[in-house]
């Protein structure tokens, strides 16, 4: 279309294009009372919900309150998966001995450890971020454990033929080789932690938070608060994702491929 | 002579720093929360109990001791994990079924007090609905809370007429979400409590069972306990709890506090109308009572049987070592509350008269 | 003289393919050393992987011996069944080790779960003994209930899955196809992918109801996203110097499609294809946990409102082995698809 024009202005216009239709649709099917308005109310609502609720303290707090345990849980999972999954990659007969397991496990809901884990941690805070450790646990484990695993041999046979130190070896060829598998598993786990989040606070004692906001909203009729919540959810997770992405791409700036 | 003073003074502090203890935490745990999510209970002493702070005000010349309760989105079952894994003290509220179920696994908690007995029991239904009686819930989807005393209770009436569990396809779901259920079309009918009546009023659901237009055998009971482990620990606090408790009892079962007692139930989200609805006609006292009689007794060990028919407990409890009555008489004798309730026979039948019904008659004078 | 010739793609296709990887392979290389190039132990893994391919056709056993090309290798007749005899041993014998090494951990776990219930470590409430889990096994599968729950998830997750796996593959293909097509509907898909799967619940609750449309919904879509991204970055990263050596041969787009593209982009797609059945798994639990009325999540939610704790054991146990069933088996097909591939 107007590629000729200006190919960074027909990119941006093609990004925003369907999320327009789409706002215009919604725009049109509440003038034209296509949809019941309990359903679907009328974007005006949604928006202006957002704009009250965002003066509200409650639901800041709320949101806060997810995002501190989201980031306490993230920590503590990325760290002990990443710690493990270096170890065992380091270690040969550890993918024979623990893999299997670790395969079923992934394979069993996180929210079958509910029961356990409020025995353990208690159902209140340290209960849902030991919850959300254990998500983000996983793919960081994983992640770090295969980037080990896959440190090609050439690089090993490369730094044995010029003689590296251990020390040299995972300056020179280790690290690099293993920090975008590293990323990836921090990638996925800030994903599923912020899973975890909303997952807990759906299925754990009540306490502040986006989900009970959300639960909330469902219990109240109020689809306007819960579009908003889940509008909410999305820009978190997506400034996340950006988050990770730049950091990603600052770290490893030295790497070609 | 300046060592011996000064040795007197690091000892001194040493001492007075370790007098100061850590503040002991009675932990009370309460099994639900109000429609939205609130740290609210209602339709029991409980919930009393909490909102007008009568365990707190029993310490609150002891700073050493602390007050906590929480509120188990989950319920009972929920509470009982909770039991289980010694982070709780006093379950205040806990329904007949799941605290049966707990010591039917090995749960080692004593009986204290009633916190409600009648409790509704209502079965709520779209008002376009085919379903007119419980006859009709065959084969269809309902709403419960399971695991809660809702399950028994519905248990129970579906035995009545003829039904078992498995007649019918339920679904459990938390009170918030069974409303929301209901309401959107999702189930084709719901168990519940008092949440459904300003529903009904709101014409968007039909009730067409309430367990108090059935015989008195019908209903939700729910209660006091505390741990055998905090007991024989600290027994003098175990009275104390206990007493405030009763004084919570008997201010809810005074009619002259019947507003109070709505709105203190209201605090959950559900209208204070919707008591007003459910206890029309009825006295508070028989709701709130505090007391350990033959109707308690009876309803407890029907519900145990129950369970054990039901299949929802694998063997028998020991009910009589359960209650522990001592306490509830101690505290009765303290705030010389000793005949202030009614008692009632096994079925519901009145044994006695209690001196807050002449309060009443006084009142409505 | 080989016994019979390959198909001139498939070999043709492992050349261009292992040169390509070489070429690649120089580009790591290359951050630490330019111009080093492999050892001969490349070379030689090529030669025994295309050996292997002709005796797996013939369905020989490959001989132990140096590399070679030649020989037919025997093909004796009416010795199939002691083929399958030694086929078995070998590879008992051969897998021994690593059973044994793969069941040690668990073997470990599980004495730690007997003793934690001997001793009373957790309360039995909350960790019954192993005896009871396995007594609640055997009553729900002399019951038929074990089996009409697992079946029922079973059905919901493979529903589940066809329909995101195949949206997502779509949507992945699509986008990695066309740069118009990405740019229109990535920030729409990114946009979607944020939500948390579970925080779809309530808006879906209310507008669909808690039927088995809820469920099919939220396991496709949880299926659907990780799928649509492996697929497109899978195709979209096989890497330039691949693309460069089939124009070179003058490949056409199909076969373009076919002998490089794809095969290079399997590993991702699989990646993908694998984590969204993960996914599929745990959102089906996760909203049988929420609202339904029957299957194995269900059972866990059951066993936990009853406070029978090993009901949820033996429910989570079965989910796990299913897990590893499935997951196991779409790493062999991802081998098969990838038995070009050699160590780089």
């Amino acid at each position: 279309m107007s590629d000729r024009i200006n190919p960074r202005l027909a990119r941006i216009w093609r990004a925003i294009a369907l999320p327009l239709l789409l706002l215009a649709a919604w725009e049109a099917s509440t003038r034209l009372s296509l949809v019941d308005p309990h359903l679907l109310p009328p974007l005006e609502d949604v928006i202006a919900r957002g704009w009250t609720e965002s003066r509200n303290g409650d639901f800041v707090t709320a949101l806060l309150a997810s995002l501190g345990r989201d980031l306490a849980g993230f920590a503590i999972g990325a760290l002990i998966g990443t710690t493990t999954g270096l170890l065992l990659g380091f270690l040969r007969p550890a993918q024979a001995i623990f893999g299997p397991t670790l395969r079923v496990h992934r394979q069993i809901a996180l929210f079958a450890w509910v029961p356990l884990i409020a025995v353990w941690f208690g159902a209140g805070e340290p209960g849902k971020i030991a919850f959300i450790a254990l998500a983000a646990f996983q793919p960081s484990l994983i992640n770090t454990w295969r980037g080990v695993q896959e440190i090609p041999d050439r690089f090993k046979e490369l730094a044995a033929v010029l003689t590296f130190s251990r020390l040299d070896f995972l300056r020179f060829v280790g690290i690099p080789a293993i920090l975008p598998a590293i990323f990836t598993g921090l990638k996925a786990a800030l994903i599923y932690a912020w899973q975890a989040t909303i997952g807990a606070e759906l299925f754990m004692t009540i306490a502040p938070g986006i989900g009970g906001v959300m639960m909330q909203g469902r219990q109240l009729f109020q689809m306007d608060l819960v579009l908003l919540t889940i509008l909410l959810l999305g820009l978190v997770g997506a400034g996340f994702n950006t988050l990770a992405g730049l950091s990603e791409t600052l770290l490893l700036r030295r790497r070609t491929s | 002579m300046k060592r011996t003073f000064f040795a007197a003074l690091i000892s001194g502090i040493f001492l007075a720093g370790t007098a100061y203890a850590d503040p002991t935490v009675i932990r009370i745990g309460y099994p639900g929360v109000g429609v939205d999510n609130q740290p609210y209970g209602y339709g029991d002493t409980a919930s009393l109990a909490h909102v007008g702070h009568f365990v707190e005000d029993a310490f609150k010349d002891n700073p050493d001791i602390k007050v906590q309760w929480t509120f188990f989105r989950g319920a009972g079952p929920e509470l009982n994990e909770a039991l289980a894994a010694h982070q709780l003290d006093f379950a205040a509220g806990l329904g007949d079924l799941p605290s049966i179920v707990g010591r039917a696994r090995g749960l080692k908690t004593r009986f204290l007090l009633p916190a409600s007995e009648h409790g509704s029991l209502y079965l709520a239904v779209s008002p376009k609905s085919n379903i007119n009686s419980i006859d009709d819930l065959k084969g269809r989807k309902v709403a419960q809370f399971r695991g809660t005393n809702l399950q028994i209770a519905s248990d129970a009436v579906l035995e009545a007429h003829h039904l078992t569990e498995k007649d019918v396809k339920f679904v459990s779901l938390t009170t918030a979400d069974g409303l929301a259920a209901l309401t959107s079309g999702n189930v084709d009918a719901s168990f519940g409590g008092q949440e459904y009546l300003d529903l009904q009023k709101r014409g968007i659901v039909k009730i067409i069972y309430a367990s108090k237009n059935d015989a008195p055998i019908f209903g939700t009971n729910s209660a006091f306990f505390v741990t055998e482990e905090f007991e024989q620990a600290h027994p003098d606090l175990t009275q104390k709890v206990v007493t405030a408790f009763v004084k919570a009892a008997a201010w809810g079962s005074t009619e002259a506090n019947r507003q109070a007692v709505f709105e203190a139930w209201a605090k959950s989200g559900v209208p204070v109308e919707s008591f007003a609805d459910d206890l029309q006609g009825l006295s508070l006292a028989r709701e709130n009572t505090a007391l350990i009689d033959d109707f308690i007794k009876a309803r407890y060990a029907d519900k145990a049987a129950k369970a054990k028919q039901y299949g929802l407990i694998k063997k028998d409890i020991d009910l009589n070592s359960w209650f522990a009555p001592q306490y509830l008489e101690t505290a009765l004798k303290e705030l010389k509350l000793e005949n202030f309730w009614p008692t009632y026979d096994a079925n519901g039948k009145k044994l006695t008269d209690g001196t807050v019904e002449s309060q009443k008659q006084a009142s409505a004078q | 003289m080989a016994r019979a010739p390959l198909p001139v793609s498939l070999s043709l296709q492992r050349l261009v393919l292992q040169n390509s990887a070489v070429l690649a392979a120089d580009q790591h290389a290359a951050l630490l050393l330019s111009g080093f190039h492999p050892a001969p132990t490349g070379d030689a893994l090529i030669v025994s992987q295309v050996q292997q391919e002709l005796w797996n056709g013939s369905g020989a056993r490959p001989p132990e011996t140096h590399v070679s090309f030649s020989g037919t290798a025997g093909d004796q007749p009416g010795a199939s069944l002691d083929r399958i005899n030694a086929a078995i041993s070998d590879w008992v014998g051969a897998h021994a080790g690593r059973l044994l090494l793969g069941l040690s951990f668990p073997l470990v776990l599980f004495i730690v779960w007997q003793a934690s219930s001997l001793y009373g470590w957790l309360p039995d409430q909350i960790l019954p003994a192993p005896s009871l889990v396995w007594q609640v096994l055997q009553d729900r599968i002399g019951d038929g209930s074990l089996w009409d729950d697992t079946s029922i998830s079973l059905l919901r997750v493979l529903r589940g899955f066809t329909i995101g796996a195949a949206a997502g593959l779509l949507l992945g293909g699509l986008m990695a196809a066309s740069r118009r097509f990405h740019d229109y509907l990535n920030p729409l898909f990114l946009a979607v992918s944020q939500v948390p799967t579970l925080g779809w619940v309530p808006l879906l609750i209310l507008v669909i109801g808690i039927d088995e449309g809820l469920k099919n919904i939220l396991v496709a879509l949880s299926v659907f996203i990780p799928v649509t991204l492996g697929t497109y970055q899978g195709i979209r990263d096989v890497p330039h110097a691949y693309r460069e050596v089939g124009q070179v041969l003058t490949f056409g787009r199909t076969q373009m499609l076919r002998t490089i593209i794809l095969p290079a982009a399997v590993p991702a797609i699989f990646t993908g294809l694998r984590e969204g059945l993960s996914n599929g798994w745990q959102t089906l639990v996760a909203v049988e946990l929420l609202a339904s009325t029957e299957g194995l999540g269900f059972q866990m939610a059951y066993g936990r409102q009853l406070f029978q704790l090993e009901l949820v054991i033996a429910a989570m146990l079965v989910i796990g082995l299913i897990g590893f069933v499935f997951d196991f088996l779409l790493g062999r097909i991802e081998n098969h698809l990838q038995r070009w591939k050699v160590a780089a």
